[in-house]
């Protein structure tokens, strides 16, 4: 072979002439490659933290999310958390105050605060409750009177029997055992003669049965006591004793060993209306004596006399409408023998009818009642005619402007007539 | 005197004695009957006002009104089944209810009623408050004879005030939530008040 290097030379040559444009060629994809990669690794990083913030907002979902059961649950827990843990054991705290002002003809106005009335409640399953109404009352001088209204314990034998035991408010008539809070009377005061010391007893301390039962389409309600009754309170007027008064206020023991006994039977013919009768019997016994003089003798083995209480109630509701009324007597029998510190018979006598009557489509509630008071106390004898007008800001929360016009003794208190402004609130 | 003491003592303590085994005897609470919410919604308003202003039916808690009904049993004479029976009312009307949105329950006038019985849900729920004439029979529940009264309202108003209960302007207490029976559906809701405006024709 002639000049074979030469040869080889050349074709080296040619060979690396081609090859270059080659590797030039190879770069450039290897560039591209790269690129790619490098786009296709952000990309990755990208969705990974968008995925990575999808987690998160699904475990906040999560978090903030509740199944239909546990919401169930939670529904369940909310309902029974405002509920007594033990629903053998209720616990309540119910009753009523007043606050307001009055004026009379012969007295200066004056602020009153009433009184603060609060009832509690314990009670065992459908068995047993104790209730207890406590009054506390601003007196005149400032002093505050505290004073146990009632105090029982109720069993619930049956559907139609509860016997109750301890002090209770008398079941005679209807004002003393329902009507007597300051937010359901509709007055700012008491009619005559059903306060403290009037015609009606105010409480009891015995045991009594009491409930209802239907009678055919009607239905019934009633009341059985007996108790330890009422005492008496004479008055020395320097010459002689009258009777000034029934203490008839729940007594803590029988001092004159005589039990009193009655009940109450009322007959609801109708929805709204209700027709009472009450009546009560056994003895009393004056055990104190009201002297000014300070020459009043010493009662010696007095003797007890008989007590007799008669009363008639009525009540009839239409709507907005309330009529009720109501009769009340308490007699103390004659001294035959023995010691007494006045030997007559003696009779406290109230009633009262009072209407009443919330305008439509208002709050304003306009009253009216008539009541006629008389007692072997001339001083104590009234005629009432008491005019109110009340406004309901809510159905226990009630504002009372009430006028009286009184007719008694002139000079006494029982004929001045008064002004009360009252705010009474139930709770 | 001993005489008299027997009669003054034990006279009185030997009726209640009598009354008491006469009548049937069932201490245990678990052995009565249930609540009626119909029956309480009748005696509840039948009775509480004749001696006060009715409270609202919402105003305290399950068990406030556990002891408080108890305490008006005694008060009011009441017998142990018409106590439970407006337990079942009151309870009842305490149940939350979620509120209803404004639109969700359209009412056409093809739809109305459906199956449902207007009158005989009335008849259950609605008569003890607001009367079979429809003229209420409580303090502050309105007049639905009345042309311009509350159901002159377009019905999707109405239903709303059905179904999460309403304070008409100057009563003192307010409607329970579907006149506190839980049960009532949407349905009925549409029945009872296609039956409500019967009392304006």
């Amino acid at each position: 072979m002639k000049h074979p290097g030469k040869f080889t030379r050349h074709a080296l040559a040619i060979a690396i002439a081609l090859a270059m444009p080659m590797t030039a060629s190879a770069d450039a994809a290897y560039d591209a490659l790269k690129k790619q990669v490098e786009q296709m690794q952000k990309q990755l990083e990208q969705m990974q933290d968008a995925l990575q913030k999808q987690e998160t907002k699904v475990k906040q979902v999560e978090e903030n999310t509740i199944t239909r059961s546990e919401g169930k649950a939670l529904e369940t827990a909310v309902n029974e958390a405002s509920e007594w843990k033990d629903p053998n054991t209720l616990v309540h705290m119910s009753g009523f105050a007043s606050v307001g002002y009055v004026d009379g003809d012969n007295q200066d106005g004056s602020f009153v605060a009433g009184n603060f009335s609060p009832i509690f409640h314990f009670q065992y399953k459908d068995m047993f409750m104790l209730e207890s109404e406590i009054e506390f009352e601003v007196l005149d001088d400032g002093e505050t009177n505290v004073e146990l209204e009632y105090m029982t314990i109720d069993w619930f034998v049956n559907d139609y029997v509860a016997l109750v035991g301890g002090k209770f408010l008398s079941p005679i008539g209807q004002f003393r055992q329902n009507m007597h809070p300051s937010w359901i009377n509709k007055m700012a005061s008491a009619p005559p003669g059903f306060g403290h010391d009037g015609a009606a007893p105010t409480s009891e301390t015995g045991v009594q049965a009491r409930g209802g039962f239907p009678l055919g389409n009607m239905r019934t309600s009633y009341a059985v006591y007996a108790g330890n009754g009422p005492e008496l309170v004479a008055e020395w007027d320097g010459s002689g004793f009258e009777l000034d008064g029934i203490d008839a206020n729940g007594k803590g023991a029988d001092r004159d060993g005589k039990k009193v006994w009655g009940g109450r039977f009322a007959l609801l013919p109708m929805p709204g209306l209700e027709i009472g009768v009450s009546a009560a019997t056994g003895k009393a016994t004056v055990t104190s004596i009201e002297d000014d003089t300070g020459t009043a003798p010493l009662l010696v083995n007095e003797q007890a006399r008989d007590y007799d209480v008669l009363g008639f109630d009525g009540v009839w509701h239409y709507k907005s409408f309330v009529l009720r009324g109501e009769y009340v007597k308490s007699e103390i029998g004659n001294a035959t023998t023995g010691n007494t510190a006045n030997a007559a018979s003696s009779e406290w006598k109230s009633w009262y009818t009072q209407g009443s009557y919330q305008l439509p489509g208002t709050r304003y509630e306009g009253v009216i009642r008539y009541t006629d008071f008389d007692s072997p106390s001339d001083n104590k004898d009234q005629e009432q005619w008491a005019i109110g007008l009340n406004y309901l800001f809510a159905n226990n929360v009630i504002g009372k402007l009430t006028y009286e016009s009184n007719d008694g003794k002139t000079g006494t208190r029982a004929d001045d007539d008064k002004w009360y402004f009252q705010l009474a609130y139930g709770f | 005197m001993k005489k008299s003491m027997i009669y003054k003592t034990g006279l009185p303590a030997a009726v209640m004695l009598l009354v008491s085994l006469l009548l049937p005897m069932s201490a245990m609470a678990d052995h009565y009957p249930p609540g009626n919410y119909a029956t309480g919604a009748k005696v509840w308003s039948q009775n509480c006002g004749r001696c006060h202003n009715i409270r609202d039916a919402r105003e305290l808690t399950d068990s406030q009104w556990y002891t408080t009904v108890f305490h008006m049993r005694i008060r009011a004479g009441l017998t142990g089944q018409e106590s439970r029976d407006v337990l079942a009312f009151l309870t009842s009307s305490n149940k939350p209810h979620r509120k209803s949105i404004i639109g969700a329950v359209k009412v056409s006038s093809s739809s109305a009623a459906g199956k449902a019985d207007g009158k005989a849900i009335f008849n259950q729920t609605c008569i003890a408050c607001h009367g079979g004439d429809g003229k209420g029979t409580l303090p502050g529940a309105p007049d639905f004879t009345d042309p311009k009264g509350p159901l002159a309202q377009s019905d999707d108003v109405l239903i709303r005030h059905i179904t999460d209960g309403f304070q008409s302007p100057g009563s003192p207490m307010a409607m329970p939530a579907k006149g506190g029976n839980t049960d009532l559906t949407a349905a009925d809701i549409k029945a009872v008040l296609a039956y409500l405006h019967k009392f304006t024709k």
